[in-house]
């Protein structure tokens, strides 16, 4: 029984802490954030599994985790209002080569960030040549440059 | 930094995306909170209220000062922390010290340093008895694993003495 109930607390909190991270927190995976990555990952499966290393506890903890993960999945696909919660939505950040302050500082974010993805995804080298950048649900920011006809 | 665009910043956007900015600025309202709540878990759990801290370690003797129990009041379930307990009696003397309560159904009790001469149970908890020193000092060292879960109150009294009570907790 607290297999289940150990799998059950750690997926929820986690899930909380990650909402609280943020959706950019672990987005752009740098050398520290995998470790850190990792160091969390230790941390929690000492948790999990308490101090009983059997087969049984181990698969019943892989079969909550995931059992939970899919049900979480038809939820989202059932309702829009869960969804929304759980992967939240996506954001602009850059309109027509303006950025948004307010928003930037409300979503931890620079300029630096911005123009970062900018030039990784699509070559851009200034800030008037976005036309949009919006952050994603996942936490990665998707640029679309001007369209060059328009001038 | 700021220009005048700065006022329609949090408006809704329908284009590319179809924003709802009410419901975006409730989110990082709430990451914001959460951090703070994050941070004050980290400060409480360097005063010790999640085990091994000021809040937590207690020193505590009965009335008339016979026992003396110096012990954790928050543990954590599968950890160990130690529980130190001192009775006076009449020097090179031996002494009953009586340990009744929860006690033992919360803990497990890993070691416990010196071995008394004589144990054996006594209601729901058990009863040592102790050889005093020729200062009358006769002191006992346990280690106590947490096995359960929650509240446990338990009283130690040596033979004629006031009780101590105990409250401990164990977290999951």
């Amino acid at each position: 029984m607290d297999s289940v109930l150990r799998a059950l607390a750690m997926y929820l909190a986690l899930m909380v802490l990650f909402k609280i991270a943020g959706r950019r927190s672990l987005a752009e995976l740098t050398t520290f954030d995998f470790v850190l990555l990792m160091i969390i990952g230790e941390a929690t499966q000492q948790a999990l599994l308490g101090d009983d290393f059997s087969l049984t506890n181990s698969f019943l903890v892989i079969i909550t985790l995931i059992a939970i993960d899919v049900g979480f999945s038809l939820l989202k696909q059932r309702s829009g209002w869960v969804s929304r919660l759980i992967d939240g939505e996506p954001t602009i950040i850059v309109e027509n080569g303006k950025l948004l302050h307010r928003r930037l500082r409300h979503a931890r974010l620079v300029e630096a960030d911005v123009m970062e993805a900018a030039r990784s995804s699509q070559g851009i080298e200034t800030l008037e040549q976005i036309k949009f950048a919006i952050i994603e649900r996942n936490g990665k920011i998707s640029v679309i440059p001007q369209d060059p006809h328009s001038g | 930094m700021k220009d005048e665009g700065d006022s329609t910043d949090l408006h809704s956007r329908q284009f590319p995306i179809r924003e709802d900015m009410a419901y975006q600025l409730k989110v990082w309202r709430f990451e914001r909170v959460g951090w703070y709540l994050l941070v004050l878990c980290m400060l409480l759990g360097l005063l010790g209220l999640f085990s091994r801290g000021v809040i937590s370690s207690q020193d505590a003797r009965s009335d008339d000062g016979k026992v003396r129990v110096e012990y954790e009041m928050f543990h954590r379930n599968g950890s160990t922390n130690p529980m130190k307990i001192s009775v006076r009696a009449t020097p090179e003397s031996t002494v009953e010290l009586e340990i009744d309560g929860e006690l033992l159904d919360g803990f497990s009790i890993e070691t416990m340093q010196p071995m008394p001469q004589r144990m054996r149970s006594s209601g729901q908890g058990m009863r040592l008895r102790l050889q005093a020193d020729a200062q009358g000092q006769a002191t006992v060292y346990l280690t106590l694993r947490g096995d359960g879960l929650g509240l446990f109150r338990s009283h130690l009294n040596a033979a004629g003495s006031n009780d101590v009570k105990l409250t401990q907790f164990i977290f999951p």
